[in-house]
């Protein structure tokens, strides 16, 4: 309903709630109800929380919000390490512990360029200690070096399932000698409930990254 | 809004159905579809899509696709065929929701609502093994050689029914 209703009328206001909205609206209304999350709009790419971070051990998501969502979305800009050829590790939590053993699978293509040389290739592994996200290749810290992708992750709430992901990475490498496109999937192959993400480096820290995540609503 | 999804079209399988049709593809953005839990009658088939014109599924032999096959207990293999009757979105899925043989994935379209383009997706799916148990994803785009005006899709299993899952078609905006 509008704020300001003409003629000096003003009745009871309906209680405005996702997927039940009732009134005639104006776009000052509906910003006011989106902030509020009470507008509805089905099937919405939701940003749950964004962290732009430097010279940090790791990045962690603590509230996935996984009883709204089925399907989360995230992505990492500009991902530079402290510490040069390390990979980016990612681990989830169930119960509040994070899985820290091999027990992780993943498989993933990779696509290089060097200097005009091209490689192609196959990493994978059915027992590690990172569930993939952003390819389990190494990482570099020269110049314009940064690793940027994205991910979808599936299942994460549901106790009764195993969580996956699929993901796409691109980046530079090596000085921006070498330049790196991966694409490939991964599974916690345990039926639990994950409730935290973490993001870290195999060794040092994180000299500077950005990362969010998405919850696909209705998905 | 800029930036979103919109929802277009959901379905959730409960019991078996030959097929999922989502329409609602009326304009040139792209569009974006999410699978989740999904699981066939029986094993050791592949899942495969065809886009719907005026909401009936195209089975002429103008579907191109090419993925990489990933797999973390054997070996990596290329994916490919020209003037298919449908798209295949990857190989040999379970049926055993009790090994977590169901699969996830994401499927973007472009161009479908332009009738004087091709349609072209890309794909990633993962699913677990029927066979090893091992993790399994693929990974690759497609193209519908035909210059028609799509307006949805329709998805199903090489060989059975589709058990239960949910498909969700997006518009990206």
């Amino acid at each position: 309903m509008a704020d300001d209703l003409k003629y000096g009328y003003k009745g009871a206001e309906p209680t405005q709630s996702f997927g039940n909205n009732t009134g005639v609206f104006d776009p000052n209304d509906i910003n006011n109800l989106i902030a509020d999350n009470k507008w509805t709009s089905f099937g919405q790419l939701e940003l749950i929380e964004t962290q732009t971070v430097s010279g940090v051990a790791s990045v962690e998501f603590t509230n996935l919000k996984t009883d709204i969502y089925n399907v989360h979305f995230m992505t990492m800009s500009d991902y530079v390490p402290t510490t040069y050829g390390k990979i980016i590790k990612v681990q989830l939590a169930e119960s509040g512990t994070y899985e820290t053993a091999s027990v992780y699978q993943f498989a993933e293509q990779y696509n290089g360029l060097s200097a005009g040389s091209a490689s192609f290739g196959e990493t994978k592994s059915t027992g590690t200690n990172s569930f993939n996200c952003f390819a389990q290749q190494t990482t570099t810290n020269g110049t314009n070096d940064s690793w940027n992708g994205y991910c979808y992750l599936y299942n994460l709430g549901d106790s009764s399932k195993y969580s996956f992901s699929t993901y796409q990475t691109s980046s530079t490498f090596v000085n921006s000698v070498q330049y790196y496109s991966v694409f490939g999937s991964s599974v916690l192959p345990q039926a639990s409930q994950v409730d935290k993400i973490k993001i870290f480096s195999a060794s040092g820290n994180i000299t500077n990254a950005s990362i969010s995540l998405y919850g696909i609503r209705y998905s | 809004m800029a930036g979103q999804l919109i929802q277009v079209a959901t379905e959730t399988v409960t019991s078996a159905v030959a097929s999922v049709t989502l329409t609602g593809i009326d304009s040139d953005d792209v569009y974006m579809l999410a699978f989740n839990q999904v699981i066939g009658s029986s094993g050791n088939n592949n899942l495969e899509m065809r886009v719907t014109e005026s909401g009936t599924a195209n089975s002429t032999s103008n579907y191109d696709f090419a993925h990489k096959k990933l797999d973390a207990t054997g070996s990596f293999s290329n994916q490919s065929t020209t003037n298919n009757a449908e798209f295949q979105l990857n190989i040999q899925v379970g049926n055993d929701s009790a090994f977590f043989e169901e699969n996830e994935g994401i499927v973007y379209i472009y161009n479908a609502n332009n009738s004087s383009e091709y349609t072209f997706i890309t794909t990633e799916t993962v699913f677990l093994n029927p066979f090893s148990g091992g993790l399994n994803g693929s990974q690759g785009g497609a193209v519908f050689t035909s210059a028609s005006a799509v307006d949805g899709l329709n998805i199903f299993f090489s060989s059975g029914n589709i058990a239960s899952g949910t498909f969700t078609l997006y518009k990206v905006v």
